[in-house]
């Protein structure tokens, strides 16, 4: 399957451009994006739990920051990584996921926190796309 | 968009933009820096983000910037911004994620022959006290009730527990224990995420150095440091930890609902501020300075596992091996001082973002030892490059809210740093310079490579020539340690 990121250059920390057909494609790229910068999963790791989340934030950009925070929060604190991201947003300001957790895999480095930093999610003719910096 | 030509050069390493080049600053934007340093500003966003620091609300005199100046999130890093007291703005990204990373340097009568022959020694006991790397913790978890106190007493807190000294806490900017910090504001999250990570150093550019003086540009003051040419130091940079990231992440999003109620436009989202004396900038000062008193428990811990490594390997074998604090700094902070603008004795929040505090002589925040002299600045380099010690001045109170840089800045992304250069090529390269490394991954070793930073020699003699602090003396790494 074609990868929805990539890393992209910045100064002071790391950036990830992210794309998908629909906002769910676009924050569930962001996501697997993530945890590529921030793990090495096993190849065919086996999925050992799955994780519930639900949010709701003033607007889709707030509402992709928190995902991902939240994200690295359940991981933090579960000591799992996540490598399959179910998502839907019933709303611009909506999100509900069941993510797949494992915990086979190695941190590559600290993934602290997503920012704001020149966020926009622009549409595009192929669906959305996005520049995430994280704070590392 | 504000553009080089938009600066006028006022002094040799000193340039300004008026305000009113864009139509929301408030105040003109200052860069200090010499010609190469402040062309390469406009490289990246820094100078964009320096003009939208000065459109702050509150904002008085100048927002500034160092030469270390690099982009950040919102405020650029290097930059220094005071907002008038009661309603001016707070904004936790004028502080950054790091809350108080900083850095502490002590100082010992050890020479570089003593230690030579027991520093292998002394990196692996090092690396073995001192908990390091990314989600690396210590097995015993404070209690709920004990890391309130950490958040409201920092290092003071440590030393009662029997880690450290009543110096070490006279020798810390703040005494190490920040005063307003109330842990209710303080998220359960952020305070679940440090459960287990006081004492530990961290990632990315973290790390505790063995260093020697290899140069005195000032031998009275660096006796009274207790600095003389030839004499073993020991640096220790770290930050809150994910408690801080954490703060800044519920700040930065709860702030920027405050700042559209309090009517503030604002040219970037992580610029998210309230008026200081809204409930709202409040909050997030207390959490900010429980954060803060973190970061200074946290290095006040990690010095004492320093002492028990340097007495493991080198009582009885070395004259002396006590470990003195020389002093403690801050370098990502906001704090309520008072300054002179336009000519009157006002109170300010000063948020310092990759910026040191470099008070002169006379000021009673300045540790009595030093009081006549102006306080310790310490200034470290990047990894495997020289760290500077100079001394606060006169003229950073009158012109920079007494402020100088921090470091030395990076220049080359995270990204490009790694592809430059592979971490096992960076270790033989420290090494073949004597420098023996210890590190916890070799990825993380090569983003922190020293090409990826501008030149400390360099920022460093600007804000010398400046005056905003005066070069006291310098040292080079020959022990490194990462996470």
């Amino acid at each position: 399957m074609e990868r929805g990121y990539r890393e992209v250059p910045h100064t002071a920390d790391v950036a990830l451009e992210v794309w998908g057909h629909d906002l769910a494609e676009l924050f569930a790229n962001a996501a697997a994006g993530m945890f590529d910068l921030a793990v090495r999963a096993e190849p065919a790791a086996p999925i050992v739990a799955w994780r519930e989340v639900s949010l709701t934030a003033p607007d889709v950009e707030t509402l992709l920051v928190d995902w991902l925070n939240e994200l690295l929060l359940l991981s933090e604190e579960h000591g799992e990584a996540y490598v399959s991201f179910q998502v839907s947003l019933p709303t611009p300001g909506e999100l509900v996921a069941r993510v797949g957790a494992t915990r086979a895999f190695a941190r590559r480095r600290a993934v602290k926190a997503a920012t704001f930093h020149n966020l926009t999610i622009h549409e595009t003719p192929d669906g959305y796309r996005a520049v995430i910096v994280f704070d590392v | 968009m504000v553009q080089k030509k938009d600066f006028r050069r006022l002094a040799p390493h000193l340039w300004e933009v008026p305000a009113g080049t864009r139509d929301d600053m408030r105040v003109p934007a200052r860069i200090y820096a010499d010609e190469e340093l402040f062309s390469l500003t406009f490289e990246d966003r820094s100078a964009e983000q320096l003009i939208n620091t000065a459109t702050l609300p509150g904002i008085v005199g100048w927002a500034l910037a160092m030469p270390d100046i690099h982009q950040g999130y919102g405020f650029p890093i290097g930059g220094v911004a005071a907002t008038l007291l009661p309603s001016g703005a707070i904004s936790p990204g004028g502080v950054g994620y790091d809350i108080n990373c900083g850095v502490r340097l002590l100082t010992t009568q050890l020479n570089e022959e003593e230690i030579r022959p027991h520093l292998n020694a002394l990196m692996d006991a090092l690396f073995r006290e001192i908990p390091s790397g990314v989600g690396k913790g210590h097995s015993a978890a404070l209690a709920a009730r004990q890391l309130d106190r950490v958040l409201e007493e920092g290092a003071s807190w440590a030393v009662a527990q029997g880690y450290g000294t009543k110096e070490d806490l006279v020798h810390t900017e703040e005494s190490g224990s920040m005063k307003g910090g109330n842990a209710e504001a303080v998220s359960a999250r952020a305070k679940s995420r440090a459960k287990d990570q006081l004492g530990t150093l961290g990632s990315g550019n973290h790390f505790i150095e063995v260093g020697v003086v290899d140069r005195v540009f000032d031998a009275r003051i660096a006796e009274r440091f207790g600095l003389a040419e030839g004499r073993i130091v020991l640096w220790i940079h770290s930050g809150s930890r994910a408690l801080g990231h954490q703060v800044c992440t519920d700040s930065v999003r709860e702030l920027q609902a405050a700042a559209a109620r309090y009517g503030y436009r604002l040219p970037d989202r992580e610029l998210a501020c309230a008026p200081l004396d809204s409930p709202e900038g409040q909050r997030y000062f207390q959490a900010m300075v429980c954060a803060a008193n973190f970061a200074w428990a946290n290095r006040q811990m990690m010095t004492h596992l320093a002492r028990i490594a340097f007495e493991r390997v080198l009582a009885g074998k070395v004259r002396d091996h006590h470990l003195r604090m020389l002093y403690d700094v801050a370098h990502n902070i906001a704090k309520i001082e008072e300054h002179v603008v336009d000519g009157r004795r006002v109170k300010v929040c000063v948020h310092r973002k990759g910026a040191t505090r470099a008070f002169g002589p006379g000021l009673s925040a300045v540790p009595e030892a030093y009081r006549d002299l102006g306080q310790p600045v310490l200034i470290p380099g990047s990894m495997g490059s020289a760290s500077y010690v100079l001394v606060g001045t006169e003229k950073a109170m009158q012109e920079s809210f007494g402020s100088t840089c921090h470091g030395a800045g990076r220049t080359l992304s995270r990204h490009a740093a790694k592809r430059a250069v592979t971490g096992q090529e960076l270790r033989q390269q420290l090494e073949s310079q004597g420098i023996i490394v210890r590190a916890g991954s070799l990825g993380g070793l090569a983003e922190e490579a020293p090409e990826a930073y501008k030149d400390v020699d360099r920022v460093v003699e600007i804000v010398h020539q400046a005056g905003l602090a005066l070069k006291v003396a310098r040292t080079r790494p020959i022990g490194v340690m990462k996470g």
